[in-house]
């Protein structure tokens, strides 16, 4: 106590200083220091910077104490500072990825464990009710049937390509439970998304449509796919989302299997699809294996439709081709929406 | 025989935050607790730190022990609402950080009067000490001393004076006049004069010699930052077994004087003034609190 | 009262307490993790019913990780967590006792 104990926020972006101590701090606890992170807690003490912890939105990273001051009190000191940060920028529900090894120790710090790869990674969120409450919700919406069939779709936008994986689907199962992915980082707003595939899949029967959650393909389970926008894929903990899946939300609803369509262009989504045969098949879980069933995009003029070809032709002005690819809603709302305005030749 | 005297020479400081700290410092027997309110506690935790010490200040464990709360100064927005707490919750003194002025410890008993009226609270019972930070303050110590009859001390807090007069903490020289000043004021008040905080806890020397120094020009305590200190200061503070056999035979003498109803007191042929008695008392009460000095 | 949005109050150090409480509509619904739950479980969560009553507040999520503190301690907690979870603060003095 003779020296007393600073803590504070450091933004990244404005503090080169500080962010180059934090980057040789993370080295020693050898950690990488990640790009996403918005904000950080830090705790200095004689001038030397001791603790950090990070926030990328709702999203603990980069958490390290120097190995000479290592002891239960700090780390807790520290995680209280960043639970309070988070608050102060409107992240309630918190997710943290750390080594398995270090389960434990957030367990005594608020921490839950959400999916754990052995060896590798752990996700953990600060609620002993998060995941479980969802849960108990799906619960509410299970159907009877030997053959529970689910989809994952972002739908950015809805195309007959989605259309055409829901009525194979539908066609092979007794229920199919459908999710809109919910995280806001696409072109086309979640809210739009949602009203598109929900207009889209009209007249198709047994399925129920399902508003996304964090727990589900989210910057929480699945960062690294939302990089892939801005150029950066990195590594992609599948793994972590998928076992959610299996050990989650598949056995609150009964999915006995998952539909997906070939990936011919996106390589993330191609590894996310290849990644589904281990993660959701495997013996890596005590969770029951669920079938993925993996169906030929539909074609138009010999070209697999996608959303991101769609997204081509958007920036292309391409009207007349994308009716080819989308029912007449999602092409009217591309059209009022999200036409993309290109300076008109003099 | 006169009341027994309050023995103010330990004030630990805790932040007002700390859980930990809040539920168990009881245990390091200090003089005074002072809960701290101010400095110690973050703008986010302002709120927080004021619930927690309202409800610590009811524990039965620390009606043995004379409570301070240190508030937040009353032009802050929290000022205001510290003192409901604290006085509805029944502390013994409320001290008030950055006294400039007389009128600052006006306003706030005129607040701590309402307080007590409204709660139910015998009017009176709350007392009021005022820390001095600055050059006006040590200037008026002695307007601040008298202000109230609820006062019981004042302390000089180190920090914020150095700056105000351009300095630093250094040897001890730049604090000289300041100590002076606000010792002269209390003695002056007949009320408490408090030392600033040591805050190397690791210099139990240096931690010592500023002690002895306090001791000598007359402080009646310290306020500290660490719980450790208390011992050590407790120790510097306690008398030797001459001291107490010359104290003992003092009031020996003044209150067989006082039985005979003699307005004389003397001892081995030589007449003792009423302060030579006063301090004789204090010596007593230093031994009886820990002991002679090791 | 009525809360009417997510609020956190306490630390995960030692002796103390984090609470973190959220809006409701009709049902008060308390989680209670602690590293003396065998032992004083039960009376955590009439503390924090008590608490709770007092303020005049019957619905709302409570999730708390107790850290050891004293009963007087996860009042106080609690207390602040609402303070910052509600719109208007109308609690008498004597009402947080």
């Amino acid at each position: 106590m003779s020296e007393e104990l600073l803590s504070y926020a450091v933004d990244p972006a404005e503090e080169e200083n500080e962010r180059q101590e934090i980057v040789r701090l993370l080295a020693r606890s050898d950690l990488d220091y990640e790009i996403g992170v918005e904000a950080f807690v830090v705790f200095r003490l004689a001038r030397r910077l001791i603790a950090c912890a990070g926030l990328e939105k709702n999203v603990v990273k980069c958490v390290a104490i120097d190995p000479d001051w290592r002891g239960e009190a700090l780390g807790l000191k520290l995680l209280t500072e960043i639970v309070h940060l988070a608050h102060e920028r409107g992240h309630v529900h918190l997710f943290l990825y750390t080594k398995p090894d270090n389960v434990d120790f957030f367990r005594c710090c608020g921490f839950y464990p959400l999916a754990v790869v052995p060896g590798t990674v752990a996700l953990m969120e600060n609620t002993p009710v998060g995941i479980q409450s969802y849960c108990n919700q799906l619960k509410k919406l299970r159907q009877p049937g030997d053959v529970i069939g689910s989809i994952v779709v972002n739908a950015n936008p809805f195309t007959y390509g989605h259309r055409h994986l829901v009525e194979h689907a539908a066609a092979h199962s007794d229920w199919v439970h459908l999710f809109v992915v919910a995280e806001d980082v696409s072109l086309i707003s979640y809210r739009d998304r949602f009203q598109l595939v929900k207009a889209g899949i009209e007249g198709i029967p047994r399925v129920t449509l399902h508003p996304g959650s964090e727990y589900m393909v989210s910057r929480a389970t699945f960062s690294a796919y939302f990089f892939k926008e801005k150029g950066i894929v990195g590594d992609c903990f599948t793994a972590i989302d998928l076992l959610l899946f299996r050990n989650w939300i598949a056995p609150a609803l009964g999915v006995t299997h998952r539909f997906v369509g070939t990936e011919p262009f996106c390589r993330t989504t191609h590894k996310y699809n290849a990644d589904m045969m281990h993660w959701l098949r495997a013996d890596v879980s005590v969770s029951p294996a669920i079938a993925v069933v993996e169906i030929p995009r539909s074609e138009q003029d010999q070209a697999p439709i996608s959303a991101s070809a769609v997204r081509r032709l958007l920036r292309a002005g391409d009207f007349s081709t994308i009716a080819k690819l989308v029912p007449p809603t999602t092409l009217a709302l591309l059209q009022s929406k999200y036409r993309i305005e290109r300076p008109t030749a003099a | 025989m006169s009341a027994p005297l309050k023995l103010r020479r330990s004030m630990l400081f805790l932040p007002g935050s700390n859980a930990a700290m809040l539920s168990t410092a009881y245990v390091f027997k200090p003089d005074c607790i002072m809960f701290d309110l101010e400095d110690a506690v973050s703008l986010r935790e302002k709120d927080s730190a004021r619930l927690l010490v309202f409800h610590t200040l009811k524990l039965p464990v620390y009606s043995r022990v004379e409570t301070v709360v240190r508030i937040n100064s009353l032009s802050t927005p929290f000022g205001l609402t510290d003192l409901e707490a604290v006085v509805r919750a029944g502390v013994d003194v409320v001290r008030l950080p950055k006294t400039d002025t007389a009128d600052d410890v006006h306003a706030l008993e005129a607040e701590v009067e309402r307080i007590e009226t409204d709660c139910g609270r015998a009017v009176g019972s709350t007392k009021l000490m005022a820390a001095i930070e600055s050059a006006a303050g040590v200037v008026n110590a002695l307007a601040i001393a008298t202000a109230s009859k609820r006062m019981i001390g004042i302390a000089l807090a180190g920090f914020d004076y150095v700056m105000d007069m351009q300095t630093e903490r250094g040897d001890g020289s730049e604090l000289f006049y300041a100590r002076c000043a606000v010792l002269h004021a209390a003695r002056y008040a007949k009320i408490d004069a408090f030392d600033v905080v040591f805050s190397d806890v690791n210099d139990d020397a240096g931690f010592l010699k500023e002690v002895e120094l306090i001791k000598r020009l007359g402080f009646n305590g310290k306020s500290l930052i660490n719980p450790r200190q208390i011992d050590l200061l407790h120790n510097a503070f306690a008398p030797t077994e001459e001291e107490v056999d010359y104290a003992r035979r003092v009031v020996q003498a003044a209150e067989t004087a006082e039985s005979k109803g003699l307005g004389v007191i003397s001892l081995g042929g030589k007449m003792i003034d009423a302060p030579i008695v006063a301090h004789a008392r204090l010596v007593i009460a230093r031994a009886n609190a820990s002991g002679l000095r090791t | 009262m009525k809360i009417v949005r997510e609020a956190l109050a306490g630390t995960l150090e030692s002796s103390d307490l984090m609470v973190r409480i959220a809006p409701r509509d009709d049902e008060l619904e308390i989680v209670l993790q602690s590293e003396v739950i065998q032992q004083f479980g039960a009376q955590i969560e009439a503390v924090v019913r008590d608490t709770l009553a007092k303020l005049g507040i019957f619905a709302g999520l409570i999730v708390i990780e107790d850290k050891g503190a004293l009963d007087c301690v996860v009042r106080a907690r609690l207390q602040t967590a609402v303070q910052r979870g509600v719109d208007a603060w109308t609690a008498d003095w004597s009402a947080l006792s």
